[in-house]
């Protein structure tokens, strides 16, 4: 018991601190030791969420989360394949996210990305200054349930609703929920171009991802 | 050789009124997703002069050349970086032919778009290396001083002002981009007001402050916290609110004439140096003239 609290608190350390290496060992440690894995990574996630609420609070910063989120993501790189395993997916849904054409800004969609990816997304990351077209086909190939959409810039804000025009006009716009990211996105952007909906930040984003899911 | 006094002399005397918005003009103007606002210094040249006229005869002292993204860094980004040396050099052309007197041309550098690890991969001698190439070109084009501005990370404008200062002996302004938290000023890479302000002294900055991303109302509390830290003149160039997507155009709230009442209560917290960023245009800079002289 004493070695289960012990693991929690390194866990929780090694996300907000944003150590790889001290994530890294604690994945394979539980793995060897036979943790119960699901337990760690809900204790993983739920640093991360912190993490995530302190950039929030202006406790945090941008170099702060990238290395929580990176270190998130060295544990769940050795995490989840054992999950496939033992037939325990956490698997919640697929999700194609990348940035718009002509907006090279990926920060906030790479957080986002990895944030979701280690809440249990399939998640299929296209990058940044990526066409319409591309979002689309990745989707339709991977069967994806949610496409994430990035637009920091106003200019290309245009971009997200020619995504959405385009599902509408290959009659594939109920197929996928499409989120909009992006500090200059509003909730009234969301509804006038009819997209599902839009977060404040990367945690809110993953919440709106799991609700959009249960529906 | 025109013969003015040097900008920071200028200073000492009266406040000094920069211009306001080029990227934002641009775009209304046509600019296509994915073009460098940089390349319209060659294809579209008499529109950029234009603007820089409407600025002067709106009461700018001082235009910022159309070279924000000019940067290899940057402009590699949209497959453009091996037109650095032409697109710099011809901002400086196009703004000197259209110069009044007693005007001034500031050679401007924005951020190169990348960042350092753990949020990207390059390193501080990237940025040393761009801002270098930029600098000395804008400096061999007979820029009156730089203007180093909308940077969110304190590491890179260091290493901005530093490349500046090594290839002549302009005067270096040097403007950091803070977002406003619950607990203060903070950059988004989180460096705090006191550190940008030190550091930037340090490394020879002869002119400190901050713009874009805060409203004009949000950055009044900003000024005396700058002032905290160094005696140096403090330049202030806030956004014109947030920009907001309405009917399919980017609008920015903020009235030219709120805008310069804001201005002022700055000026009357000791910003010496004053302009507007996102959102503005020549009304703006009309409106500040107006309030600042009354």
């Amino acid at each position: 018991m004493v070695e289960k609290v012990d693991l929690d608190t390194k866990s929780k350390v090694a996300i907000l601190n944003g150590n790889v290496s001290l994530a890294e060992e604690i994945a394979k440690k539980a793995i060897l030791e036979n943790y119960d894995i699901n337990a760690l990574i809900d204790t993983l996630s739920a640093a991360i969420r912190e993490a995530g609420d302190l950039f929030e609070e202006g406790e945090f910063f941008l170099p702060e989360l990238m290395r929580s989120a990176e270190a998130m993501k060295v544990a769940m790189g050795i995490l989840t394949p054992t999950l496939s395993q033992e037939k325990e997916s956490r698997f919640i849904g697929k999700v194609v996210i990348g940035t718009i054409e002509g907006d090279i800004h990926d920060i906030g969609k790479t957080l986002v990305a990895s944030m979701l990816s280690a809440e249990g997304f399939e998640v299929y990351d296209l990058g940044a200054d990526v066409p319409v077209e591309s979002f689309i086909d990745k989707a339709v190939e991977v069967d994806a349930h949610l496409i994430c959409v990035s637009a920091l810039l106003t200019t290309t804000m245009v971009g997200q609703k020619k995504l959405i025009d385009t599902l509408k006009e290959r009659n594939i716009r109920e197929k996928f929920k499409v989120l909009l990211g992006g500090a200059p996105v509003s909730k009234r952007w969301v509804e006038e171009i009819g997209a599902d909906g839009t977060a404040e930040s990367a945690i809110s984003a993953v919440k709106l991802a799991k609700k959009l899911m249960v529906l | 050789m025109r013969n003015r006094k040097n900008i920071l002399d200028l200073i000492k005397e009266r406040v000094v009124i920069l211009d306001g918005a080029m990227g934002s003009l641009l775009i209304n103007q046509g600019l296509q997703i994915g073009i460098p606002p940089e390349s319209w210094n060659v294809s579209n040249s008499e529109l950029i002069q234009k603007i820089h006229l409407d600025y002067y005869n709106a009461g700018s002292d001082v235009v910022l050349t159309n070279t924000f993204g000019g940067s290899r860094l940057k402009l590699s980004a949209h497959n453009h970086g091996e037109s650095v040396e032409e697109y710099n050099t011809k901002a400086v052309e196009i703004a000197r032919e259209i110069c009044p007197e007693d005007g001034y041309i500031a050679g401007d550098i924005g951020p190169s778009g990348k960042f350092l690890p753990p949020v990207g991969k390059v390193t501080i001698d990237d940025f040393e290396e761009t801002f270098l190439e930029q600098t000395k070109i804008l400096a061999n084009a007979e820029v009156d001083f730089f203007f180093i501005e909308t940077m969110v990370d304190l590491k890179e404008a260091e290493a901005a002002v530093k490349a500046a200062k090594k290839v002549s002996n302009l005067s270096v302004f040097t403007s950091i981009t803070y977002k406003k938290t619950k607990r203060g000023y903070f950059t988004i890479m989180g460096n705090s007001v006191e550190q940008c302000v030190t550091t930037l002294h340090k490394a020879g900055a002869d002119v400190i402050g901050a713009n874009c991303t805060l409203s004009s109302n949000e950055m009044i509390d900003l000024i005396p916290q700058i002032r905290q830290f160094t005696d140096l003149p403090i330049v202030a160039k806030p956004n014109a609110g947030k920009p907001q997507l309405i009917g399919g155009k980017t609008e920015y709230l903020t009235s030219p004439k709120d805008f310069a009442e804001d201005i002022f209560q700055m000026v009357e917290k000791k910003a010496a140096i004053v302009g507007g960023c996102c959102g503005t245009n020549p009304r703006f800079i009309e409106k500040i003239v107006q309030r600042v002289k009354r």
